[in-house]
């Protein structure tokens, strides 16, 4: 099934734009509001059989698509198309962040990143050899999480004080006791396979005030996928992403000792809730000394992430510069303390 | 022949004045630094001895002279220092002075700064230099003893009074280390940053509301105590006269005193 968003005007194909947050025409500059786009120009065709192949509404010319691709362009005339049986059922998103950074803006972001970018060679901060730019929804999984944490420790206290010529060295142990109710909301774990975890995990934090019940529109003009792994596949790399922060907290509420070692610590974390989510996301492709960067953006706060090239005369250039100037500065303080320069 | 020896002759006296003139300003320095009276050194470390201190004396203006006896004549050691150094100074017409003097009698060891030396070399420093020559003076090293004095109390002496010349902000390898360590780690951060950094923290998804301490306890359970005494840091024995004084003859100096 191909769905296709017509112009109420002109019937041109509508995408989602990311200025407005609306469905707008390339044609006539129409604009919709998602919520209340007409029925009757929501353009589907349904395949008879469960055929694998998908063609286009305007042109007639096969789709060519990945398995998980939900939302992609007709490669023959650029209309922007949704596989909106691959978005139904189990594969139906709950959730999604629509794009709040166009793709000029995009493309403007990603040129400044790469000026402020300190270490990266010369040739790459110009930042105009962007070969593509791919908007993508990329499929996550938001887990609400409870659990409790029993944790038993001893914590010490030390005092010293000096009586005549005696230092004497007070260390009062106690047994601590913490029981905790833990809750955390919407921790993502992004489920698509060819997308890097780390890559992922970097873009974090999104702002879940824009989050929105999914609506097919919000996809138009833009590439999707479908989740990889479901949400019981990926519950282990959440937990392992919030036992770190469960640790501070407990941490946290065990003040006032010199020092604290834990006897027993048992974490209890359950999923009370997932999401299926779709986040926004700009893939950028640079070319830079006949090798590809892949960055990828944030689409919704704009922040870039990535491996950029290292430039090793700038990387020893800031290293002899700190160390230098910082010799200089303590020369200086030396001197100014009645010390000699040399 | 004999016109350009004649032409020459005034050339060679001016040579000759020049010569006396630096001579004098190196005479100006005693010819004689070490008074070893108790018979502490062997002839060659009286000879490099000698050479080390001429060489710091006229790098400062001030002499640096080392004093051994075996009695003090029922003295105090300042005492017996004050009145040797009256007589050296009107001697060799010198008011400026760094004097290490060693009593193997009553096993102490005194060490003053005169005229200008007084001010270059003061209390605090006296007590420094002490703080580092004590352990050859419990070894037997009095010539180590001297070297370090006179290599020291030079060093310090570059320094403006009152700055304490110990400081840590005076050490070479501070000033080249720290920032090394500061470059190596801002370098670092930016070489680790560079791909983007992780900028959610604990507290990016927790749920305030119901994330709480359900029950606490800290219970006092039980208590150890450990005694140990005050370390006293008087590796030679005791101190005496910090704070110079002034001589019989009335040149004021600084200093300070231990026992080995």
């Amino acid at each position: 099934m191909v769905t296709q968003y017509k112009c109420p005007n002109c019937g041109s194909d509508m995408a989602f734009d990311a200025e407005s947050g609306k469905l707008s025409c390339p044609n006539c500059g129409r604009q919709d509001d998602i919520e209340t786009f007409p029925e009757e120009n929501i353009l589907q065709e349904f395949d008879t059989e469960e055929a694998k192949e998908y063609h286009c509404e305007n042109c007639g010319a096969v789709i060519l698509t990945e398995a998980n691709t939900t939302a992609t362009h007709c490669s023959f005339c650029g209309a922007p198309v949704v596989l909106a049986e691959r978005l139904s059922g189990e594969f139906a998103p709950a959730k999604v962040i629509p794009f709040t950074i166009s793709k000029d803006e995009a493309v403007a972001a990603f040129k400044k990143w790469t000026r402020n970018g300190r270490l990266t060679p010369r040739g790459f901060m110009s930042g105009d050899r962007i070969k593509k730019m791919t908007g993508m929804y990329v499929p996550f999984w938001l887990y609400d999480i409870d659990g409790t944490a029993e944790v038993a420790a001893i914590g010490t206290r030390v005092r010293s004080y000096t009586r005549g010529d005696t230092i004497y060295t007070e260390t009062d142990f106690y047994d601590v006791y913490r029981g905790i109710d833990l809750s955390y909301l919407k921790v993502p774990a992004d489920a698509s396979e060819k997308m890097d975890d780390e890559l992922m995990d970097k873009l974090e934090p999104y702002d879940y005030s824009e989050l929105k019940d999914f609506k097919m529109p919000y996809l138009a003009g833009y590439l999707a996928e479908k989740y990889d792994y479901d949400d019981e596949a990926l519950f282990s790399r959440v937990e392992s992403k919030i036992v770190p922060y469960i640790d501070s907290y407990i941490q946290s509420t065990i003040a006032g000792y010199s020092t604290v070692s834990y006897t027993n610590k048992q974490i209890q974390a359950n999923k009370s809730k997932v999401y299926y989510t779709l986040f926004p996301v700009w893939m950028v492709y640079y070319d830079f000394e006949n090798k590809e960067h892949t960055f990828a953006m944030n689409g919704q706060t704009g922040k870039v992430v990535g491996k950029p090239p290292i430039s090793s005369g700038k990387v020893a250039a800031w290293f002899a510069g700190i160390a230098v100037s910082g010799f200089v500065v303590l020369k200086g303080i030396s001197y100014a303390m009645g010390g000699v320069l040399w | 022949m004999v016109n350009r020896l004649n032409w020459k002759a005034p050339f060679l006296f001016l040579v000759l004045c020049l010569a006396v003139f630096a001579g004098s300003t190196a005479v100006f320095a005693a010819d004689s630094h070490i008074y070893d009276n108790a018979g502490l050194l062997t002839e060659s470390e009286i000879g490099e001895l000698e050479a080390l201190a001429e060489e710091h004396s006229e790098k400062h203006g001030a002499d640096f002279l080392f004093l051994t006896t075996t009695t003090t004549n029922g003295q105090p050691v300042m005492t017996y220092m004050g009145d040797f150094f009256d007589e050296w100074a009107d001697e060799n017409n010198q008011e400026n002075a760094v004097l290490l003097t060693i009593d193997m009698g009553s096993r102490e060891v005194y060490l003053a700064g005169f005229g200008t030396a007084e001010t270059k070399l003061d209390n605090n420093r006296v007590q420094q230099v002490l703080d580092r020559i004590m352990p050859y003076m419990g070894a037997g090293d009095y010539g180590g003893a001297f070297r370090e004095t006179v290599l020291t109390a030079s060093r310090y002496m570059e320094f403006r009074p009152g700055a304490n010349p110990e400081s840590i902000f005076h050490k070479l390898w501070f000033q080249l280390g720290v920032p090394l360590l500061i470059a190596a780690a801002v370098v670092g951060s930016m070489v680790m940053n560079a791909g983007g950094r992780i900028t959610t923290t604990a507290r990016t998804y927790v749920d305030g509301t119901n994330t709480r301490v359900r029950s606490q306890q800290d219970r006092f359970r039980n208590k150890t105590v450990s005694r140990r005494r005050v370390p006293k840091n008087n590796g030679g024995g005791g101190g005496f006269g910090g704070g110079g004084g002034m001589t019989g003859g009335g040149r004021s100096f600084s200093g300070g005193g231990r026992s080995f």
